[in-house]
């Protein structure tokens, strides 16, 4: 029994049964009570009436028509349940068959002591005549009591069925809530261990369980994906931090088994200054899209005028893409804001602008451009370069993509990652195309009504 | 100058004092946080290096109560946590300047310098002079010996930046942080494309260059050219 009142879907079902049978208790009660009060009620109105009949016999023809309408109603309707008693002055009964002394005036409840038929309740009324006589009619109580026992033993019944319906709704009822959320337990129980791929079954009826059901797989979905984005960088870590920590470690031993002369030790000693600063620019970009990517930036978000940004970069980069040989040029419709953080739509464009120069040769053509498509901003950045080959194109915004041709060039392969993870952290995507010729990378935003 | 290092960590807090000493400047050192926080209160500082994470007291409860208790005294703070939200929460607690571990020690010598001595210049100034260069920060307009020079929106504010510096290290950080607002590096270097076509429409027609680079830590603007 403990077992059950541990379970909440029992202790429901059993609390709402109970609630139920203890309505259907006090329904039971309350209708009693009224149709007892009503059946007495109707009792007295009908003694009344008698006596009210034999007063008039009185008034007529005095205690002679009164006596001997008394005992004719009792000889014609025997059956009707009303018994008559005239009392003299002296306390004798004159007429009637109530065996009962002389009562006092007023309506009462007389306890008959019948020897057949053991003690008997009568409803009666004792009204004064003239000379000191009484008359008393009286009623069998028997009736009402029977009525009121057969409605007491009703609602008994009631009660009782409704208290066994509830125990067997109730353990029907939980058993049920307790099996459907056995299988979303046994799922969490599956996964506990580590299998991260069981999911709760949905069925097809769309309750609220299959709703919950719905949002925790949801839920898994998600906490699966970022352990295995977890897990992936964590193996790209591994792997591609080996090679500087690598080529670190063999600058600094070569400069050690080297001549022991400051001349001949400080390159190699700049070299490895210029690596660990490598190690640290790549520590750092992982950690910016790993918080990028945990989407906990979204706090900070405001209003960003893309177009303004935009136009800014252009600025800011043309001297240097210009030293580099290259033109960049803007073509930039104004007024286009997103809801994000400034620093980080300006970084993930400036990684395209940097992409745009480093992988192309000198005489590209670069271009910035804002406009819209549908309801999103088009951040877009072209080149006029190599490009890259439509199979390769997926591959690119990969964590550490470095496709053959750009082995040779310096980076990490996690801008593009960070660019895409920026779009995503602003509820946009990451688009590559052919420029014909060239590359055309665009960051869609979801556009704010200016 | 009287510096502060409140930094748990031995070997940074010993490579930062001695360099600060090398520069002639009074250094002292607290290895946790109730030592900083009460340091910090007692002795008079001209700036304050303020680790993140500290020991007993975590840094940037330091910096509050230093600030609930009037302290108005620089702070820079120094830390491991290079993220976008951590950077927002201690300038939010009060720090002047923000510096991501690991640093190279001139970087971080530009910025207390910056922070040490506060250019007497406020920033109701409408005026900068530095030798024969003035620039008026109200009609936009640079002057050298007295012949106007037209800059671009960015160049005219590096110069601004190196004139309010004036023989003070202004470094490639500084520059993004203070005049593009990004705090990461870039590929492409703008702030020196932007600076050499500053340098060219600066020093046009005259023999001596006002601007000096430091290789490798910033840019100085001498204060005669």
């Amino acid at each position: 029994m403990t077992r059950i009142w541990a379970s909440a879907a029992y202790r429901v079902a059993f609390t709402y049964s109970a609630a139920f049978a203890l309505a259907i208790l006090l329904l039971g009660l309350a209708v009693y009570y009224a149709a007892d009060a009503d059946f007495r009620n109707q009792q007295d109105v009908g003694i009344a009436e008698e006596s009210a009949g034999l007063f008039r016999e009185y008034g007529e023809g005095g205690m002679p028509d009164l006596t001997s309408a008394v005992t004719e109603r009792e000889t014609m309707n025997p059956a009707d349940g009303y018994h008559y008693a005239v009392f003299d002055a002296a306390g004798h009964r004159v007429a009637g068959s109530l065996p009962i002394p002389r009562p006092n005036v007023g309506a009462r409840d007389i306890q008959l002591t019948d020897a057949k038929e053991g003690p008997e309740a009568v409803r009666a009324l004792v009204s004064a005549l003239p000379k000191g006589a009484r008359l008393v009619v009286s009623i069998d109580s028997e009736a009402v009591e029977r009525i009121d026992e057969t409605i007491l033993s009703l609602f008994g019944a009631a009660f009782v069925s409704v208290i066994a319906l509830g125990i067997v709704g109730a353990l029907l009822l939980g058993g049920y809530l307790r099996q459907r959320l056995a299988r979303i337990s046994g799922t969490a129980q599956a996964i506990m261990p580590g299998d991260l791929a069981g999911r709760i079954p949905v069925s097809a009826r769309g309750d609220e369980f299959d709703q919950l059901a719905i949002a925790l797989n949801a839920m898994l979905d998600r906490i699966e994906q970022l352990l295995e984005n977890l897990r992936q960088v964590s193996s790209d870590v591994a792997h591609d931090l080996r090679t500087p920590l690598a080529r670190l470690r063999n600058q600094i031993e070569s400069a050690l088994d080297g001549p022991g002369d400051p001349q001949s030790q400080r390159p190699a000693l700049k070299r490895a200054l210029a690596q660990s600063d490598d190690l640290l620019a790549l520590f750092s970009a992982i950690l910016r899209i790993s918080e990028v990517e945990s989407g906990a930036l979204k706090r900070h978000f405001a209003r960003v005028d893309v177009s303004e940004l935009a136009g800014d970069l252009a600025d800011s980069y043309m001297p240097a893409v210009l030293d580099g040989s290259r033109t960049l040029t803007a073509s930039i419709m104004p007024g286009l804001v997103v809801q994000g953080d400034r620093e980080l739509i300006a970084q993930a464009a400036i990684n395209l602008l940097d992409n745009a120069q480093r992988h192309t040769p000198e005489g590209t053509a670069i271009a910035i451009e804002v406009t819209t498509i549908g309801k999103d901003i088009a951040l877009a950045v072209t080149d006029t370069g190599p490009g890259v080959a439509a199979a390769d194109r997926p591959l690119i915004t990969r964590r550490f993509a470095r496709l053959e041709a750009s082995r040779t060039t310096p980076g990490h392969g996690l801008g593009l990652n960070l660019v895409a993870a920026i779009a995503a952290a602003h509820g946009g995507t990451l688009a590559i195309e052919d420029n014909h010729p060239g590359l055309r990378v665009t960051l869609l935003l979801p556009k704010l009504p200016a | 100058m009287r510096v502060l290092i409140a930094e748990d960590d031995a070997e940074t807090a010993g490579f930062v004092e001695h360099a600060l000493g090398e520069l002639g400047h009074v250094v002292w050192r607290a290895a946790n946080g109730e030592d900083a926080l009460h340091l910090g209160l007692a002795e008079s500082f001209d700036v304050i290096v303020l680790d993140r994470l500290l020991p007993l007291v975590d840094g940037l409860e330091v910096l509050k109560r230093w600030r609930a208790a009037g302290l108005g005294t620089p702070v820079l703070l120094l830390t491991a946590l290079g993220g976008i939200a951590d950077r927002v929460a201690g300038l939010e607690a009060g720090a002047d300047d923000y510096l991501v571990k690991p640093f190279a020690f001139a970087e971080l010598a530009a910025r207390l310098t910056a922070l040490m001595r506060r250019p007497p210049i406020n920033d109701a100034t409408t005026r900068l002079e530095v030798g024969t260069i003035s620039l008026d920060l109200l009609k936009r307009e640079v002057r050298r010996d007295g012949r106007e020079i037209y800059l671009q929106p960015r160049e005219f504010a590096l110069l601004e930046q190196l004139m309010r510096h004036v023989g003070k290290v202004v470094t490639r950080t500084m520059f993004l942080e203070s005049i593009w607002g990004f705090h990461f590096d870039p590929q492409t270097n703008i702030v020196e494309s932007h600076l050499s076509r500053l340098r060219s429409k600066l020093n046009e027609g005259f023999a001596s260059d006002p601007i000096e680079t430091l290789r490798g830590v910033g840019y100085r603007m001498r204060a005669h050219d």
